[in-house]
């Protein structure tokens, strides 16, 4: 049987049984646990179980960046990730950073650059800026360029968060 | 987007658990990054009862050089690939990990779920094919070795069965005066799937070519690799007269087809410039 859904051509409809499981993870810092079932994404455990609402529901495919958070340190998109994936995991949103000072420095450099607009790709935009900045604190600008290449902004243009960016790193670590 | 479909979700924590999960379970599907499953599942693309994690188990996550061969271990994301010197020897692997996606996906997805996606745009086939790499496929009682390009049965058709995994991928360890390099053309530079891509592998003995290795992504039903392109080159200086008469025969092997993404017709022209790209990217490197 060749085909990559070999094994899945057809589903049976399920019976109504109630799939639910806990999940215990770390988020931003505090252990915590939340009740959900294995088909429910990591975005939407978070918004809609942890009441995380930073995170925002996009595209819900990956594409777009507006779920982005820190899973283990490393940037995702939580919408293609199941919560029980979680289990045991670091999971960080820019709440988890309010006090970091890089994340400071960051969201400052955003508001005084007009970086920001409506606000829907701001949380994500900020958790890859972070992640890209604590990796690499001079970045070139095809270098943040490409550590927002999973970051959809449809305000902006892209060129104001650029330079919000380049900004920070200067704030941050001057050379 | 539609949500995720009901699934049953299992996380065993060896392999050998795996492959029983796998052998015995109804309609059950492997999961590691999920960068593709999971959006093939919301759009009723694919539909298994079960998913069986891998990233729960160790002895898949390593990347190692032994027995004449790289060798990837299934959950190696793309990330960790980019970031490790071994993978920096294979220079057209290095060029696809590192700029696949977007660093969320690099972070997430893996080599061997791209290979097993099948895509015929699957950035790090080609890189794969003619660095002549293999992967090892795993069943509860058997184990094979295949080529990467056999994996490929046809656009998003693989040739597993429903109880075999991808345990690892092994790239012959490249030799002293060989290059590589992988070139693609998108609709923009960022995140987006190749228009036509090209990958080369070269062995070099005083400016003449001992061995080539040409393939080709988005131009056929599967990555194609040409044969017949790298006998050309083989045996002959690397002149720009024959790398060009070589690049320009490129036209008589692929297939393209027209969709969103480009016209056939564009995608055969680009195939012997994306050719000349990497056959002069890959000599760079030697220098």
């Amino acid at each position: 049987m060749p085909s990559l859904d070999a094994a899945c051509d057809k589903r049976e409809p399920w019976e109504d049984e109630v799939n639910t499981m806990k999940i215990s993870f770390e988020l931003n810092g505090k252990e915590v646990e939340a009740e959900t079932t294995a088909y429910t994404s990591l975005l939407d455990m978070l918004r809609d179980e942890l009441d995380v609402k930073s995170v925002k529901k996009g595209c819900e495919s990956g594409e777009c960046g507006a779920c982005t958070v820190l899973v283990d340190g490393l940037p995702m998109t939580s919408c293609i990730i199941l919560a029980p994936q979680a289990e045991g995991r670091h999971i960080t949103t820019i709440e988890g950073l309010e006090h970091n000072p890089l994340m400071i420095d960051l969201r400052q450099s955003f508001i005084e650059n007009g970086a920001i607009q409506c606000g829907f790709c701001t949380p994500g935009m900020l958790i890859s800026s972070y992640a890209l900045l604590r990796d690499n604190p001079h970045p070139t600008p095809e270098e943040v360029k490409i550590g927002i290449e999973g970051n959809i902004c449809r305000c902006t243009g892209f060129t104001k968060i650029i330079e919000a960016v380049l900004d920070a790193a200067e704030r941050i670590a001057p050379e | 987007m539609n949500p995720i479909p009901k699934i049953q979700y299992h996380a065993p924590i060896t392999l050998a658990g795996a492959l029983q999960l796998l052998e015995e379970l109804d309609k059950a599907k492997p999961i590691i990054g999920g960068t593709d499953l999971l959006i093939a599942m919301r759009q009723a693309a694919c539909t298994p009862s079960h998913l069986v994690d891998l990233n729960r188990i160790p002895e898949l996550n390593y990347i190692t050089e032994e027995e004449g061969y790289i060798k990837i271990g299934a959950t190696v994301t793309h990330s960790q690939a980019a970031s490790n010197p071994l993978i920096k020897g294979v220079p057209a692997l290095y060029d696809a990990v590192s700029r696949i996606g977007s660093p969320q996906i690099r972070n997430r997805g893996t080599l061997t779920g791209n290979i097993v996606n099948a895509s015929p745009a699957a950035d790090t086939a080609c890189p794969l094919i003619v660095h002549d790499a293999e992967i090892v496929i795993k069943s509860i009682d058997d184990t094979n070795i295949i080529p990467v390009e056999d994996l490929f049965e046809g656009p998003k058709i693989n040739c597993l069965e429903p109880s075999e995994l991808i345990t690892e991928i092994r790239i012959p360890t490249p030799v002293e005066n060989s290059t590589s390099a992988y070139k693609r053309i998108g609709r923009r530079q960022a995140f987006t799937l190749s228009v036509v891509s090209a990958a080369a592998y070269l062995q070099v003995e005083e400016n003449t070519c001992v061995e080539a290795g040409f393939a080709f992504g988005s131009v056929a039903m599967t990555p194609l690799r040409v044969p017949e392109v790298e006998e050309m080159l083989k045996g002959k200086e690397l002149t720009e007269e024959n790398i060009k008469e070589a690049s320009e025969a490129v036209r008589e092997y692929v297939q393209p087809i027209t969709d969103v993404r480009g016209t056939a017709e564009y995608r055969k022209d680009m195939c012997p410039v994306l050719m000349r790209r990497a056959i002069n990217e890959s000599l760079g490197r030697m220098r």
